[in-house]
Formats: structure tokens, sequence, C-alpha cells
């Protein structure tokens, strides 16, 4: 299930990126930091993952770094889904 | 802090923040500013001093007017029509609350300056760089606040930057080094400082993505001296700069970073830390060039 989840991730970043493929996006690959995604397009990987959880993220609640790569992103919003 | 500043025989009598700098508070600028601008020359980083204004144009491909609008701060001529500025000329230009009755103005298509690593990217427009380029450049940086305060938080107020592009291993290196230098300096004469993530003064944050990404992912940090007063930062723009003007390295878009020193702030700092003469302020003389 956590390969499918990650796998779902990269699918979806590699789709909106002009920067990368999925075969290129590893689970740690820095998502921002080496430009996969753009700063504009948090709002949208925010988006995704609450319809990808059915539930909503509270911006106010995140701490920093969690969307530094799929590993991050999965840890933070998933793991638990997946316990 | 009006009171100090008038204490050591700067006048304070401007309004929106706006101090005049003699004496010895200006030789501690000039102090200060040497020994921010050796920091610059240890990267071989080239001087530039660029103009006062901006064109609107290149600040609006980097979305400043959606992001900063309440910041700008726009220069405005009047309008060359012969009979336009006859009529100006003739009236009472300024009301008894000195607020100017302006006529019709020419197009507007300029910015003052609101931050000085700007014109940096401007400059190198469509560059491919072969190594990792440093500049420094001071700017008179304007910005417009709800308040004011002087020498914290002024209309205009003075930036000296050292900007770094590259690959973003360069940009990372430079940041860290430079950020080491900035502890060293700090901890050697005793100011008390510390640094904290920080974020960019957005309009309407809770609106703006980009204000989102920086509190999520943070890419700026603050030198905060005292409660809440950032006398230095240092800023890790990734390639966004770079896309926007085409600067490139290794074939891909440069990145960049700066770290930035409010003068003015450095120089409140000072007077709160150690006190309002030059005696007081000994810790630099190994410092001094």
């Amino acid at each position: 299930m956590s390969i499918d989840t990650r796998e779902t991730l990269r699918q979806w970043i590699a789709g909106v990126s002009d920067k990368t493929t999925p075969e290129n996006l590893a689970d740690d690959t820095p998502l921002f930091r080496d430009g996969i995604l753009k700063s504009i397009q948090i709002s949208d990987l925010i988006l995704y993952i609450e319809e990808l959880t059915g539930r909503s993220v509270d911006v106010e609640q995140i701490k920093p770094g969690v969307f530094r790569n799929i590993d991050t992103i999965y840890h933070n919003f998933f793991a638990h889904d997946h316990a | 802090m009006l009171d100090k500043v008038k204490a050591i025989g700067c006048t304070g009598k401007r309004d929106r923040g706006q101090v005049v700098l003699t004496g010895e508070l200006l030789d501690l600028d000039t102090c200060l500013d040497t020994i921010f601008t050796g920091w610059a020359r240890c990267w071989n980083a080239a001087e530039y001093r660029f103009p006062a204004c901006v064109e609107a144009r290149h600040l609006e491909r980097l979305d400043y007017f959606q992001s900063f609008p309440h910041l700008a701060t726009f220069p405005v001529t009047l309008d060359r029509d012969n009979d336009n500025i006859g009529e100006f000329a003739r009236g009472h230009a300024c009301n008894p609350q000195g607020v100017v009755d302006l006529p019709k103005l020419s197009a507007t298509d300029h910015v003052l300056t609101p931050a000085a690593c700007y014109h940096v990217y401007i400059e190198l427009e469509g560059e491919v760089l072969n190594a990792p380029r440093y500049i420094t450049t001071r700017a008179t940086c304007f910005r417009n606040e709800d308040e004011y305060t002087p020498l914290e938080r002024q209309w205009n107020f003075s930036m000296r930057e050292i900007v770094c592009l590259g690959s973003a291993a360069e940009v990372e290196d430079f940041l860290t080094r430079t950020t080491y230098v900035i502890n060293h300096f700090a901890a050697a004469i005793g100011l008390p400082a510390e640094w904290a993530d920080a974020t960019d003064p957005f309009f309407s944050p809770a609106s703006n993505p980009k204000y989102l990404f920086q509190k999520l992912e943070p890419v700026k940090r603050e030198l905060i001296y005292g409660e809440d007063l950032a006398i230095a930062s240092t800023n890790f723009h990734r390639d966004y700069f770079g896309e926007a003007f085409q600067i490139t390295r290794h074939g891909q878009h440069a990145y960049s970073g700066c770290v930035a020193f409010g003068m003015e702030r450095w120089l409140s700092a000072f007077l709160g830390a150690y006190g309002e003469t030059w005696e007081q302020w000994s810790c630099l003389e190994e410092f001094k060039p």
C-alpha cells in the first residue's frame, strides 16, 4: 500500500513538473530545492494530498520540511493510514 | 529610539522614519559597511552601483506587484505638456499639510528600488555562467509601511547585499560560509542576536501560495537583535531569478542566494547594545580595516 501511495505521488508530481519524469524522481529527491516543483505549486500539492487522504490539511499545524520529498510527504500524511 | 538618535546629534525631524546621519553614527555606518564589503571581497565579489529606480516591467515578471503591492513606491513626473506644467507652477503646489496637489502625470513605468539585489538579476539577464558569480551592492531601498521608526523601519533605508549565482551547491555553500562569518562577527563583538526562520511581508499572505511555501519550506533566515529587529538575512531563492531572467549555470537555470544587511538597523542595534559614542563601540577595533 505504501509503495502505491508513493508511486501515486510520484506520478502526480512528475505530471505537473516540467523538470523530471517518474523514472528520475526518487523518494528522497528534494522537490522544491531541486526545482522539481515551483513554490506556487505547493497549494496544488496540498489539494492533491487532501484529495488522496480525504482529510483537510491545516497548514498552520504543518512543520517546515514536510514537503521536502516524497518520503517526508508520505510519512507526514499517509503513514498513519497504512500502520 | 528617536531620543537616542537626537542625543547623538542626528536629526530625527524627518517623517516616515527617515533620519539624517552625521558624525560618529555615520562613521559607524561606514565602518560596518567596510566590514561587510570585506566579506564580499573574500568571494571576489564585484561591486556594483545601480540606479535608484527599477523598471516596473522587470518586477512584473517576478509577480512583485501581486506579492508586495503595499510596499511599492512609484516615482512620478509631471506630464510634459506646457499648460499642465505651467498651471502647476502658478498654483500652490502644497497644501498646509504638505500634501502636493498633483496635476496630470506622465505614465509611470518605474519603481523606486525595493530591494538591492533585484538589479543584479536584471543586469545578468541571459548570461551563461561559467563559474559562480558574486556581486555586492549597496542601495537605498524604498518600502511603504504602515508605521515607521527611525533606524528600524524607514520609508527609505540602506541595504548592503552580497549575492551569489551558481549551482544549487555553490549557492548553498556561499550562504553557509557567509552565515558562519556573520556568526563569528556577532559573537566576537558580543552582539546578542540569533537566527530565525522568516517569511517575506507578502500582501494578503493567506491567499498567496508563495507565502505558504516560505512558511513550509523556509528559504529565508533573519538575524534578530533583541526582541524582533532583523538586522541581516540570508535568502535562498532556488532557481526563481535564474528562470525569470534566463541566467544559466551548467545548462540549467542558475540558483541564487543573497545575504542582506539593513544598515540603519545595525546602527540601532549598536546604540541599544553598547551605547551612543564611538568609545563604546570599541568592540569593532579588531575588525576595522
